[in-house]
């Protein structure tokens, strides 16, 4: 297994090795087999990642090994110490424990020996003292008395002693005296030699007589009767007191016993031998002494003692029996002596008995233990040879052997003891395997486990490295789909230029033709619907490159000042005209505290809010749509910050829910000085389903797809709205409501400029006895706009309709002229509890002033009888001031109505915060105005007219001078600021009487203005476009038919660019020429240059000579400039620098550094736009960071170029 | 030929120009530019742009026969080429343009052979087309008509 596992690294390896060799050998920079470059690459990855999969195995294989031996040699160094270490302390006690085993015998022995010495000698020198007594045995009797004591003493020894087996004294007579006792039948017999066949005398004269003769031929007598079988006589004793119990009986030569002759004692020491008898099993040890005469020459007798060794035997057996094995002793030739087993030590089969040979033992162990010793020793033991074997096989068995040699001079002997290994080191034996097994048991459970861990770990490993390999895959997979999402895009943004310039073309042409008269009403119809579905797909692809440009990172916000009230107001305007076919209400509700100047990207800011409004819009066909705006400081302190929560509270109860957004928010931006802007959406539409909240900000994505039918729509506003949003640093969600409908919350962290939170102050308004009536259509923005005022200490009432109004009003003045007369009244329109007390507390404000917002929903229009309630409420003209709320459809006819009844303050719905703050700013100026008109002349009771309330820069408020409806709002606004001039001065002239005369007045001066060529002018300048489609252009349309086509030339008066002066960097000759041509017809004076040093140059003054020959070229052509060429040359400073971004030698970027460089510290800002085919914002995002101010984009755009440059040049000079 | 006839002519040869794609837009804020001041406007453009077009496509065609390309260059001369093009409004130039710069990016020897070949005609095309409408404008103008102005769309 583990060499097909190297075989498969080594196979891993090639790969690796031979795709190296194959990337080597591509040819790079070839771009088409990049994609092969890229998979090879990956091939690399992961052949990387499966050798190393393999190195990872062999490791694992390593280690694995490693770990075996390792626990293996734990498991033998463990086994083998505890052996060796028990075995050595086992074997040296076993040792001890053997030799003091066979000690213990070999004393016995030695005792034996020396007791039967010591009765020997006893036995000697007794029989010596008794002989020396009787030393003259001359006669019979003194004979027989000597033997008779000796008889006496020998017993006296004989009976002390148990152990003996027999003591025997033989005369040099040949006479003997012995007792015996018998082991077996435990009888004592004497034993004695017929007394008559000797004759004392005769030998004692013959022993004393020739000594050595007497001895040799005692010694052959001896012999003699030795070998001559002499009559002996035996005679049982009594055990005890020796007597004698039976009559001496004659016995057989082969009963006797060993008898000590004098042979035994040759050299007259005493001599040891081991002898065997019948009466006994065991061997015997015999021991003989001489008895010499007292003259120390002859021997007279000789003593000799056996003992049975039986004894020794015994105590072996008693040994054995305890520590179990066997013992024996043998004499050196290897006779043995005694054993521990009963087994006979004499040979049965001989008569007479003879001793065994160790070897011949029938105790099986015993003999193949004196087998193995003589086999391993030889048949001879060496003087002090030992033998000490641990470990030998008998049989079955395994056994100790241990031999001890005991030296003794006349009778060496060996002892040897047999004990099997079992009994010593049986235990430790079994022991030993049970460890071993024990022990290797347990190292190969460890063994397994070890690997078993190390597989899981390495596995781990293993699969992290698996792992990797598949993020490594992953990441090449998300590169792929981003590099594909951004070719998208790309495309995306590429295809929207493709895709816009026909698009511009078709709406351009379609208006060309719209403005054509020849058309038939159907055909006008036609184009006019054409010309709504382009800019609708004109709508949705800049939604779409909208996107595509967020998604891809490209949208770059503009950073500059504006202001967000204002843009919000203009916003809700707009939408308020939307709403009005859906009777939907619309309502700006911005708190006080919004910091009126932001910094950001305003267009952006409010496409969000134009894209959520019109959602709104679409989903809902009644109430209201409220867009809430409310400032969080970033950095507030506590009471401020409390404060604000309780205006909050007071404002909407709601809005403490999103507290703890705020909270997160506030952390979050502290760090940087911006502020948090918090907008709610609110409309009454029909919801959106809980579980769609977050999927809606999806693209594509509607809440009911099934609206698409009603409603159309892409789906991409909300996307679009998220995507900005977050762009911003904010966030949008959907929040629960309660009622019907969707709120949509979302903050946007902008800079706010300056003093953040600069209040609008309404003291002015406040504390100035301001009573306000709202007779609003509207629910939501009534009680929003009373509420609002209420706060800034202004008097709020309600009406919602038409006879609500009446009755306050008649509650109000006429209770206030006259108290009680409408008591009739009151029964028909009981007054509320709420109304009563509020009017009570009017009672008290001192000097009043009434303002009764009015909407002119409230008439009833339908029929004529708006006309009645008109001339009713003309009544009150004089107790209270009236402000018309005028709808975006209301007819002609009623506001001339209005008119001509002198109500100058109108004001288009939706009536919002800074309209309000106007209009009764204007009142309250007013009525000072008054007041120091009463004081200063009584008599010039004069009134007069103030037509502008106008707050925004949008008109919203119709003056009520004759003014052309259709005309584009720009030229309203204008024609307002001068009519207020006008008016202004007019103030004192007019008559309060003088209305009827002072409209045509009006009409005049409008018309004045209207021809005033400065006015035409701008009117043409800024919105060519409006001004053909408008009914006026018609009359113009003859005479200025060249315009046709969208050029935006003027016919008298000035070029929109007159008297500036352009330099051109442009290195292309065609679109040099080209736009030198444009901006000359727009009327500024253009110097053109070749390339970005040039300009840098030019506009250091040091204008090249070359340039400077083609300028004057261009201006002798252009004779109307020829003045300005004088002026250029004088003065080579520029108002503005039109820079194409490649170009030869220094490209615009670096031209546009240079000069940017050059303006540091001079304070001059000379503006720069760049010239650019790129059409990518990136691009643009390049120019200005140069420093570039504009951006335009070739082919050049004529409006495009002029609407810049002069909102550049504009801003210089202003 | 009447003047009304020709005019008709010019006329019908234009709207083919703009339907056939060769001319854009941008040619017509040219003809608008063109006013008594700059009687010969156009045609002054144009005729830079023709010079300024043989110059770069010499360039190019030197540029791409070397043996080692230089890109850079190459696709310098094809952007100037591309401007001067599309502020004429010869949209089709202007489009060759275009593809010519991707295969310069892509570092196509082959493809930008081609692409030089087919701006090449493109040019040729654009120019025989312009030669013959300025041949046509300067009959009307020879009969002492006006050049119509062009309010047709494409």
């Amino acid at each position: 297994m583990a060499t097909t596992k190297f075989r498969h690294v080594f196979g891993g390896l090639w790969g690796f090795a031979t795709s190296c060799k194959k990337n080597s050998s591509t040819p790079i920079g070839s771009r088409i087999l990049q994609r092969d470059v890229e998979k090879e690459e990956f091939q690399y990855a992961s052949i990387l990642c499966l050798s190393k999969y393999y190195s990872v195995f062999v490791v694992r294989l390593a280690i694995m090994v490693m770990l075996a031996i390792l626990i293996g040699l734990l498991t033998i160094l463990t086994w083998h110490f505890t052996k060796i270490y028990t075995t050595k302390s086992l074997n040296s006690l076993a040792y001890d424990l053997r030799y003091e085993l066979l000690q213990r015998p070999i004393l016995r022995m030695w005792n034996i020996l020396n007791s039967t010495s010591e009765i020997t000698m006893a036995q000697v020198k007794l029989s010596q003292y008794v002989i020396r007594s009787h030393g003259n045995l001359t006669t019979q009797e003194n004979q027989v008395e000597m033997y008779e004591a000796m008889r006496a003493v020998t017993w006296a020894l004989f009976a002390s002693r148990k152990a003996l087996n027999s003591i025997t004294v033989k005369y040099n007579n040949g006479f003997v005296q012995a007792f015996h006792r018998d082991l077996k039948d435990n009888n004592t017999f004497y034993i004695y030699s017929d007394l008559a066949n000797y004759s004392i005398g005769a030998s004692a004269s013959s022993y004393n007589s020739d000594i050595n003769y007497s001895s040799l031929s005692s010694q052959e007598s001896w012999n003699d009767h030795d070998n001559k079988s002499a009559v002996w006589y035996r005679q049982p004793l009594d055990p005890v007191t020796g007597e004698k119990i039976g009559k001496a009986m004659q016995i057989a030569p082969e009963d006797s016993i060993h008898i000590a002759g004098l042979s035994q004692v040759p050299d007259g020491v005493a001599s040891w031998r081991v002898v065997v008898s019948k009466f006994t099993d065991s061997p015997l040890l015999s021991a003989a002494l001489p008895v010499w005469d007292a003259s120390n020459k002859s021997i007279v007798a000789v003593v000799g003692v056996t003992t049975a060794l039986y004894s020794v035997g015994q105590l072996m057996k008693e040994l054995v029996e305890l520590h179990s094995g066997h013992m024996y002793l043998t004499s050196l030739e290897g006779y043995l002596l005694a054993t521990s087993t009963d087994v006979p030590l004499l040979t049965n089969s001989t008569k007479p008995p003879k001793l065994k040979m160790s070897v011949d033992c029938e105790n099986e162990v015993i003999r193949l233990g004196a087998e193995y010793l003589k086999k391993s020793s030889g048949n001879k033991f060496p003087p002090s040879h030992e033998v000490h074997v641990a470990n030998v096989r008998l049989g079955h068995d395994r056994y100790y052997i241990d031999s001890f040699f005991l030296n003794l001079k006349r009778l060496p002997m060996v002892g040897v003891i047999i004990i099997p290994r079992k009994h010593i080191l049986g235990q430790e034996d079994k022991r030993a395997f049970k460890t071993l097994v024990i022990l290797i048991s347990a190292s190969m459970c460890i063994i397994v486990i070890g690997w078993v861990c190390i597989l899981i770990l390495t596995n781990g490993v293993s699969k992290e490295m698996k792992l990797r390999a598949e993020l490594i895959s992953q990441l090449e997979a998300r590169r792929k789909a981003e590099a594909s999402s951004n070719y998208k895009s790309q495309f995306l943004a590429n295809m929207s230029h493709e895709l816009r310039t026909p698009m511009a073309a078709i709406i351009g042409l379609l208006d060309i033709l719209m403005s054509d008269d020849c058309l038939t009403n159907e055909q006008c119809a036609t184009v006019t619907q054409i010309r709504k579905c382009s800019t609708a797909l004109l709508r949705l692809l800049n939604n779409i490159l909208d996107l595509s440009k967020v998604e891809s990172g490209k949208l770059v916000l503009e950073d500059a000042e504006f202001d967000l009230g204002r843009e919000l107001e203009g916003l809700v305007d707009m939408f308020s005209v939307q709403c009005m076919n859906h009777s939907v209400e619309t309502v700006l509700d911005l708190s006080d505290d919004m910091p009126k100047l932001v910094r950001g990207d305003s267009a952006r800011v409010v496409q969000i809010f134009a894209n959520l409004i019109n959602n709104s819009i679409k989903f809902t066909p009644s109430g209201h749509i409220i867009l809430r705006g409310w400032f969080e400081n970033p950095n507030p302190c506590s009471d401020n910050a409390n404060h604000l929560m309780e205006e909050k509270n007071l404002q909407c109860a709601q809005k403490t829910r999103t507290r703890q957004h705020e909270n997160h928010a506030k952390r979050t931006s502290k760090r940087d000085n911006k502020a948090i802007l918090w907008f709610e959406v609110d409309d009454t539409g029909c919801g959106i389903d809980p579980s769609k909240w977050d999927s809606v900000f999806e693209s594509f994505e509607q809440a009911d797809p099934s609206t698409t039918r009603l409603h159309g729509g892409t789906g991409l506003g909300l996307c679009i709205v998220r995507s900005l949003v977050n762009k911003m640093g904010g966030e949008i969600k959907v929040v629960k409501k309660e009622g019907p409908g969707t709120l949509m919350r979302l903050y946007l962290r902008l800079d706010t400029a300056g003093d953040a939170t600069e209040q609008h102050c309404l003291v002015d308004i406040a504390n100035n006895g301001l009573v306000v009536l709202l007779a609003l259509h509207g629910n939501m923005g009534r009680s929003i706009t009373s509420k609002w005022l209420q706060k800034n200490g202004v008097f709020t009432m309600e009406a919602s309709e038409w006879n609500g109004l009446t009755q306050i009003l008649r509650e109000l003045f006429h209770t206030r002229n006259s108290a009680g007369i409408n008591n009739d009244f009151d029964l028909h329109y009981p007054i509320h509890e709420s109304l009563k007390s509020k009017l009570l507390s009017i009672q008290e404000i001192k000097n009043p002033v009434f303002v009764i917002a009015v909407d002119i929903g409230l008439l009833d229009l339908s029929t004529d009888i708006w006309k009645e309630q008109l001339n009713f409420l003309h009544r009150y003209v004089g107790r209270a001031k009236f402000i018309w709320v005028l709808n975006h459809d209301t007819s002609n006819t009623i506001k001339m109505e209005l008119r001509r009844k002198g109500y100058m303050m109108t004001v288009n719905k939706p009536l919002y915060k800074a309209k309000i703050v106007h209009i009764l700013e204007e009142v309250v100026k007013e009525r000072n105005h008054e007041m120091q008109k009463k004081n200063m002349d009584e008599l010039h009771e004069s009134d007069y007219t103030h037509c502008d309330a106008a707050s925004s820069d949008d008109s919203d408020i119709s003056e009520s001078g004759p003014c052309n409806p259709v005309k584009s709002e720009k030229v309203e606004q204008f024609h307002r600021l001068s009519l207020y001039r006008i008016n202004n001065c007019l103030i004192g002239l007019t008559d309060e009487h003088s209305e009827a005369n002072n409209t045509p007045k009006k009409e005049e001066l409008c018309q004045n203005n209207q021809n005033s060529p400065k006015s035409l002018s701008l009117e043409q300048d800024y919105f060519p476009r409006e001004a053909h489609q408008g009914e006026d252009s018609e009359s113009r349309g003859k005479e200025e038919h060249r315009i046709i086509g969208g050029s935006a030339r003027p016919v008298n008066g000035k070029k929109s660019l007159e008297g500036l002066r352009i330099l051109l960097a442009e290195d292309t000759p065609v679109i040099q020429r080209v736009a030198t041509i444009m901006l000359e017809k727009m009327g500024a004076s253009v110097v053109a240059v070749g390339d970005g040093q040039a300009a840098v140059d030019a506009l250091n003054g040091l204008l090249g000579v070359e340039d400077f020959r083609r300028d004057s070229n261009l201006n002798e052509r252009n004779t109307r400039s020829s003045s300005s060429q004088t002026e250029i040359l004088s003065f080579p400073s520029y108002d503005l620098v039109l820079m194409d971004c490649q170009m030869p030698k220094m490209d615009g970027y670096e031209a546009t550094k240079a000069i940017r460089k050059s303006e540091v510290g001079s304070g001059v800002h000379i503006p720069i736009v760049a010239l650019t085919a790129h059409a990518m914002s990136c691009d643009e995002a390049k120019c200005l960071e140069v420093g570039m101010d504009a951006y335009l984009t070739k082919p050049i755009d004529f409006k495009l170029m002029e609407s810049t440059i002069l909102s550049l040049t504009r801003r210089t000079i202003s | 030929m009447d003047v009304g006839q020709m005019q008709r002519q010019w006329l019908d040869y234009t709207r083919s120009l703009f339907i056939e794609g060769f001319l854009d837009n941008q040619f017509l804020q040219l003809q608008q530019l063109q006013d008594e001041n700059n009687p010969e406007f156009v045609v002054e453009v144009v005729s830079l742009f023709f010079d300024d077009s043989e110059r770069l496509l010499k360039d190019l065609n030197f540029a791409l026969d070397q043996q080692g390309v230089d890109f850079k260059k190459v696709d310098a001369h094809v952007h100037q080429l591309k401007g001067s093009s599309s502020s004429i409004g010869a949209q089709r130039v202007k489009n060759a343009c275009i593809a010519f710069r991707n295969f310069c990016e892509e570092q196509n020897v082959e493809a930008c052979l081609r692409c030089l070949q087919q701006v090449k005609q493109e040019y040729c095309l654009v120019k025989n087309k312009l030669e013959t409408l300025f041949r046509l404008e300067q009959q009307i103008v020879a009969a002492g008509g006006s050049i119509p102005m062009m309010e047709l769309g494409f």
